[in-house]
């Protein structure tokens, strides 16, 4: 080829090239699998309400940061839309006969964001570093609850952390050792507690390893801008494993404190969804004013009271009949339609129909109309000895909460008409609050609780007379037994179901409501899982399509 | 002069150590802790990570560990809350955004509310004095928490204008509306100030002597009757000035400044002692000093002031 003809033909192909570049500038891509045509900028921005305590795997504790450290690391397992553990990290995992021992195959295509790979040292690390006292992860218990060899002396610092029994076979194969079978692991390894840390950068670091100048992770983005209280900006990585089928390039997170405020800055168009929790009320004329973008879907919260069930409490409290009357003359329909509206369920389990698994027991109450309840409900009380001439007083303590206060209301005067109970209400600022209801210094008070895994244990361990967050003080020895066998069963529903049966009868809890979540949410971004009940979200599956 | 100076660093010391431990004993007294939470932490937990803040430790001994940490490496700890940073760090991000829609704050309330004022007692019971007293009695009536959300609507979500929140490293379109909302109170008290104590000058003697000697209005206004009627406006701009720098938790949540107000009450909620120790000891010494300044301007005002 002459040198004029190389031109000739670099120049045509540079042409095409451009040409190709211009094309798709100016007709923007489309997605690949579905063909939809995409945004020219996919940039992903929400809200939520509070700063995160930690970005930290090891340190973080609540919801919206678990959201981020899903996007900057990446776990041995993910969840698939539907909630489901499908390959993180790890292609897959071998179990042992006695479903005590795990083995994770880990991928050879997984790096840290600074080209480092990923090894099983790195999630023994990690896992270590969780448990270890000196770290004082307040998640540090998660690693006991996945019953992990040696786990609690650990944490007591009563063994060196290299006890804990996970440990690395070679550079791509890890194995952990539990204490007892749990159908359940492999989702429990979906949470950000049990994910990686580079152990490089950590040590050089220290505290400071999770600012934009010092991070690494192995996750689809990378930690590019967090100013506490405003933003935190995330980019997508170029070394992530999965990089290819990244679409959306930029995640910014606003920290906005004010609901109404989001919700006006997002018919504003400045972000693309807002934190959970809509302002009180507001739902049903959101939803008719957008009705594919305000959403309403089932979560895996219950919201309840808590009756006390201790020795100190009131006379009336210990009789059985009283608590079972004051739960049936509660009309959950007009909570959740009239005084919520935003899409609730009531309740008349403590564990949420959503929870994977778990069919919901067919309680008595759940059957009956409204003046059946109240019926009954007015006999049982009569027959306990209250009445008019002997008439109960008590009191809700609740945290200060325009719409804690609003169902306390509405109970308390479902009360008064149908028993003729007086109820006073008494709101106290959370830590306050907090202390007096762990103190058992209460009539009746509110309480709620959402899965930290989505099976029924979750909401039922609660009911444990050792839980420590057994808060009605109940104790009931044939709970006690069917919870410890139930860990122990290959399909342990059944135990459920009669849990469930027996707090119906027993009620050391009245069970009010089930959660939604409920967000606006602008319907150019897709791929949301709207199926995963825990709001398991990763933003490398969402992406914008165009206007 | 000087040794005023001195003698008011030295009492600025033991005030603000007095300060330190008013604080702690408030901060124990309320119940609760900063690691209390809906889902009680295990006992083993929860005590590995009060061994790890110190908590474990005495009260008193906590007490001196703070003080000793805070005098002699200027470190006031990590937050208890916000485990990725610790308690200077919070202060270095947030202070400069407080400080800066704060100062300008302070300069536009400043402005307009002196005018305002003069306005009002130059033209003293005509239309103009009553429009700039209907101004300002409207600004002080209307509450910051009510004004912020009403000026994102009209100029964020009607005009389209202004961003209605965040920072973005304090470009002029994200500082208007924050400025607005936090100055207008401050504009509308120090316009009433300056009326009521502008009149009192403005009937003195030494006024009516400069009028008597044919002196234009303007000479006599801005030469004479100013300086001192900002005595008592000076008096109150010393802690408004602090107030406005140390920011306003309805600022910061209402536009997400990330500025250290919102921490203030925060922090108290969720009992970080430690950042709300920080920000109160900031507060304390900027309101010492402030004070001081505003002591040294009286003296250069008013020379009959001598300390």
């Amino acid at each position: 080829m002459t040198l004029k003809n190389t031109l000739k033909a670099t120049t045509a192909a540079a042409l095409v090239l451009l040409g190709t570049a211009v094309y798709a500038e100016g007709h923007g891509a489309t997605h690949p699998v579905t063909g939809e045509p995409l945004a020219a900028e996919q940039v992903f921005t929400y809200s939520t309400i509070d700063e995160i305590p930690s970005i930290d795997p090891g340190l973080v504790e609540d919801v919206e940061g678990s959201a981020v450290v899903r996007d900057l690391f990446e776990g041995l397992l993910n969840q698939d839309p539907d909630g489901n553990p499908v390959p993180g990290v790890a292609t897959g995992y071998e179990v042992s006969e006695d479903k005590m021992t795990y083995t994770f195959t880990l991928r050879d295509n997984a790096v840290w964001s600074d080209g480092t790979p990923v090894t099983a040292g790195d999630f023994v690390y990690a896992w270590q570093r969780a448990a270890n006292p000196e770290t004082a992860s307040p998640y540090s218990w998660y690693i006991e609850l996945m019953s992990i060899e040696n786990a609690a002396a650990v944490i007591a610092g009563e063994k060196p952390v290299t006890e804990l029994g996970v440990k690395a076979i070679d550079d791509k194969t890890l194995e952990v050792r539990i204490t007892q079978p749990l159908p359940y692991f492999p989702q429990m390894v979906t949470h950000g507690t049990t994910f990686p840390v580079p152990q490089h950068v950590v040590e050089e670091f220290g505290n400071d390893w999770v600012t934009p100048e010092h991070f690494v992770g192995n996750g689809a983005y990378v930690l590019t801008e967090r100013v506490l209280q405003e933003r935190l900006v995330r980019e997508k990585s170029p070394t992530y494993w999965d990089a290819d089928n990244v679409l959306i390039d930029k995640v910014v997170m606003l920290i906005i404190n004010d609901s109404t405020q989001a919700l006006t800055r997002w018919q504003a168009g400045e972000i693309d969804k807002t934190a959970q929790g809509l302002p009180p009320g507001q739902y049903p004329s959101l939803v008719q004013e957008y009705p594919n973008e305000a959403i309403a879907v089932p979560s895996l919260c219950s919201y309840y009271y808590n009756m006390n069930m201790r020795d100190t409490a009131p006379e009336w409290a210990k009789d059985v009949r009283v608590r079972q009357a004051l739960s049936l003359a509660i009309d959950r329909d007009i909570i959740v339609e009239d005084v919520l509206a935003a899409g609730q369920f009531p309740a008349y389990t403590f564990t949420p129909g959503a929870t994977a698994g778990f069919e919901v027991p067919m309680v008595e109450a759940a059957g009956m109309t409204q003046d059946e309840r109240n019926e009954k409900a007015k006999a049982l009380l009569a027959e306990a000895g209250y009445g008019s001439d002997n008439p109960i007083s008590l009191e809700i303590l609740y945290n200060t909460s325009e719409s804690h206060k609003s169902v306390a209301i509405a109970v308390s005067q479902m009360w008064k008409q149908t028993l003729g109970v007086e109820t006073t209400l008494a709101n106290m600022e959370w830590q306050t609050f907090l202390e007096e209801r762990g103190n058992g210094n209460f009539d009746v008070s509110r309480a709620g609780w959402c899965g930290d895994y989505n099976e029924a244990s979750t909401f039922l361990d609660l009911m444990n007379s050792s839980s420590g967050y057994n808060d009605a003080g109940y104790n009931n020895p044939e709970v006690d037994a069917l919870l410890a066998e139930s860990k122990t069963l290959a399909d342990p529903s059944a135990n459920y179901t009669k849990v469930e049966e027996i707090i119906a009868a027993d009620v050391p809890i009245i069970p009010i409501y089930h959660y939604t979540e409920n967000f606006m949410l602008n319907d150019a971004i897709k791929g949301w899982p709207f199926e995963n009940v825990q709001q398991t979200w990763y933003s490398r599956e969402l992406y914008k399509v165009a206007e | 002069m000087l040794s005023f100076i001195a003698r008011r660093f030295a009492v600025a010391i033991p005030t603000i150590l007095i300060l330190i431990v008013v604080s702690f004993v408030l901060m124990f007294a309320a119940p609760g802790g900063p690691f209390n939470a809906e889902r009680p932490l295990p006992p083993q937990v929860l005590a590995n990570i009060e061994a790890k803040y110190g908590l474990d430790q005495p009260y008193w001994k906590q007490i001196f560990d703070y003080v000793w940490n805070v005098v002699v490496h200027f470190d006031f700890g990590p937050s208890f809350k916000y485990k990725d940073r610790s308690v200077n760090d919070i202060i270095a991000q947030g202070f400069p955004v407080t400080l800066t829609y704060g100062f300008w704050s302070f300069v536009v309330a400043v402005i307009v509310g002196v005018t305002l004022g003069v306005v009002a007692a130059i033209r003293h019971n005509t239309w103009l004095d009553y429009l700039a007293v209907g101004i300002s009695i409207g600004a002080q009536s209307l509450p910051n928490f009510v004004m912020a959300p009403m000026l994102v609507i009209v100029f964020t979500l009607w005009l389209g204008w202004l961003p209605g929140g965040g920072w973005n490293g304090g470009q002029l379109q994200y500082l208007v509306l924050p400025v607005i909302a936090l100055s207008t109170s401050y504009m509308a008290s120090i316009a009433r100030i300056t009326r009521s104590s502008m009149l009192e000058v403005l009937n003195s003697g030494f006024i009516r002597t400069a009028r008597a000697k044919g002196l234009s209005d303007g000479r006599i206004i801005l030469r004479h009757a100013l300086k001192p009627a900002m005595l008592p406006v000076l008096s109150y701009l010393g802690p408004a000035f602090v107030l406005m720098v140390t920011g306003s938790v309805i600022v910061d949540s209402y536009f997400s400044t990330g500025g250290i107000g919102v921490y203030f009450v925060n922090a108290a909620f969720n009992r970080d002692y430690s950042v709300m120790m920080g920000i109160t000891i900031l507060m304390g010494a900027l309101t010492i000093l402030f004070n001081l300044i505003v002591d040294l301007l009286y003296a250069w005002i008013d020379p009959k002031i001598r300390y």
